[in-house]
């Protein structure tokens, strides 16, 4: 039981790190994209094609690059947390009212401001969601990463498995459950509060 | 002020504003008005650079405008945009306070502008920690304004500013904002659909179609002598005829709403109520005039609701007397902007009262005779 804490503090950097990356690397992407209409949709086929590779496949091609080891993990959780960040944050950002907007400028605001004191408070929400659901579904991809010599979680059930461990086997999967229903209702329960004050002016 | 010379906007192919010449002097109030879609928002639009013409030349203060940050030229510029685009996720308070936070006001003094603001739009204090979506259409609309107003620019856009609102309120805003442009000598730019707010409140009305104007005037100017059949139907009831003067005694009405000065201020501001108007008249038990009350006086007295009207300083006001000419008294309620006045006799006795719209009835009638 002792070997729960360590692994679950593995489980935690490595779904971190990548969902992260993602999100420094998806942030600014996406308010590129809101001027910038065609890159946009070349680059969201890419991003959707790569959601769409199956988890050991997209394991072991990053392996070739990375080896055997966390940073492969990251990796491949990072290329699968892009779509769902890119994409919520853009449309987040792209999606705030035309004539909140036209107010902003129309105040004075330089494009900077209209960013950071419109743009980006409005679309807190949506993009919160976007990270809701990378960090939910890397919980569960980080466990395959076992299968490549990775720390984490992955490793008790495994282990559990091999030896027909039933109480190993659960000392893994029972915390990775847990932490997706905590991230699932703690990040839920934040964009929750922001939409309640942001419910759209009568316009 | 603001000048625009052979402005002409298009989308593609679609033109419009069309070869537009405009002047707005310093201190003026213009109207905008005209049917929608006829390039009212374009053309407010145009001023603070939100959009580009496609040709010509529009100068702000004397410099041509494609010479100057955008940025800089909307801080001068207050504007009230038609959508009202209040910020849903600032609260009323930080709505207000946007432009000074952006010019980099401090605390203290963006705390007492924003006093000084509510105020000016009788709004409680409670709706300032309040978020734009927990208030009513009108009440938004009024916190656009003030974030228009806020850092008292001289120059003012107003795109359709007071059509969400109640009469009353829309009436003390219309006051507010002629006193504002004279005591502070604004220049204002105002876009209206309503010909009666036009008329209330313009130094000249600007009457626009297809992206042209069709004709600009003092509107007394504009209701006497339409340029086209156009202006004309436009206008429509408000149209005057520069036919023989009468005496007020033709013209007037005795629907005039009165009250006596002992009647209470509950009373008073019921009467008011009921007969949907925002004063009253008040006489002495003999029927003599006495001055008048509004209810923005009521609503900012501290008096009780059991008070006498007289205790609250009744306004004096000087009557049109029954054997005045109609011309001249309507000439009197234009420059100084009275809807309506109370019509005595020689003894000072309250026998009507003269609004705009009944000089204009009575006109018409000379003309068309009384069939209608
Ligand atoms: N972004 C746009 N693209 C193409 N056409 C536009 C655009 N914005 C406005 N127009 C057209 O320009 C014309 C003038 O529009 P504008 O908004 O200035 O009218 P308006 O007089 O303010 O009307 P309203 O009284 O309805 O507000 C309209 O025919 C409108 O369809
Ligand atoms: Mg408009």
């Amino acid at each position: 039981m002792s070997n729960i804490l360590p692994a679950m503090l593995s489980h935690l950097r490595i779904t971190f790190l990548g969902v992260l990356a993602a999100v420094i690397l998806g942030l600014p992407t996406a308010a590129f994209l809101i001027r910038h209409d065609k890159l946009r949709k070349m680059l969201f086929i890419i991003v959707d094609a790569i959601q769409t590779v199956p988890s050991l496949a997209m394991l072991t091609f990053v392996m070739l690059i990375f080896g055997l080891n966390d940073t492969t993990v990251i990796v491949a959780i990072f290329l699968y947390s892009l779509f769902p960040v890119l994409r919520n944050t853009y449309v987040g950002l792209a999606s705030v009212d035309k004539g909140t907007i036209r107010a902003g400028k129309g105040i004075g605001m330089t494009d900077l401001q209209i960013f950071s004191m419109i743009r980006f408070p409005l679309a807190a929400p949506m993009i919160l969601t976007g990270i809701r659901l990378s960090i939910v579904s890397a919980l569960g991809l980080a466990t395959t990463g076992v299968f490549i010599g990775a720390g984490g979680l992955g490793m008790l059930i495994w282990r559990g498995i091999q030896t027909r461990n039933m109480g190993m086997m659960m000392s893994g999967a029972v915390p990775v459950f847990l932490l997706a229903i905590l991230f699932e209702y703690v990040i839920g329960l934040f964009e929750k509060q922001l939409n309640k004050r942001q419910r759209r002016s009568i316009s | 002020m603001v000048h625009f010379v052979n402005v002409t906007m298009a989308y593609g192919s679609h033109i419009v504003i069309d070869k537009l010449n405009l002047h707005v002097e310093e201190g003026q109030l213009v109207v905008l008005i005209g049917p929608s879609g006829c390039g009212k928002t374009t053309t407010l639009q145009l001023i603070n650079r939100l959009i580009k013409p496609t040709e010509g030349d529009i100068l702000v203060n004397r410099q041509n405008i494609k010479n100057v940050d955008p940025v800089e030229l909307r801080r001068k510029v207050g504007y009230v945009i038609q959508e009202i685009g209040l910020f849903p996720h600032m609260t009323i308070k930080q709505n207000i306070e946007i432009v000074p936070r952006l010019l980099g006001w401090d605390e203290e003094r963006k705390a007492a502008r924003t006093e000084e603001l509510i105020q000016l739009v009788n709004l409680d204090r409670k709706y300032l920690k309040r978020y734009p979506s927990e208030l009513s259409g009108g009440q938004q609309q009024r916190i656009g304004l003030l974030r228009a107003l806020a850092v008292e620019p001289p120059i003012i856009l107003m795109d359709e500013p007071f059509g969400a609102l109640d009469p009353i309120t829309r009436e003390s805003l219309q006051n507010e904002i002629v006193a504002l442009q004279k005591r502070l000598k604004k220049t204002i730019v105002f876009v209206t659909h309503d010909m009666d707010e036009a008329i209330k409140i313009a130094d000249r009305i600007v009457l626009m179609k297809d992206g042209k104007i069709v004709q600009a005037a003092a509107s007394k100017e504009l209701l006497s002598n339409p340029a086209n059949e156009f202006v004309e139907q436009f206008i429509g009831r408000h149209r005057l005829y520069s036919g023989k003067a009468d005496t007020v005694a033709d013209v007037m009405s005795d629907e005039i709403v009165c009250a006596e000065k002992t009647l209470s201020l509950i009373e008073a501001v019921a009467l008011m109520r009921h007969k949907k108007v925002p004063g009253l008249f008040v006489i002495d038990d003999t029927k003599k005039l006495q001055g008048k009350v509004s209810i923005e006086q009521i609503r900012k007295s501290e008096l009780s609701e059991q008070d006498a009207l007289e205790t609250i300083g009744i306004e004096q006001i000087c009557p049109a007397f029954e054997n005045q000419s109609a011309r001249e008294v309507f000439d009197r309620m234009e420059a100084e902007k009275i809807d309506a006045l109370p019509v005595v006799d020689e003894a000072n006795t309250v026998i009507g009262v003269v609004t705009r719209s009944s000089i204009v009835r009575s006109l018409a009638e000379v003309v068309w005779g009384n069939q209608s």
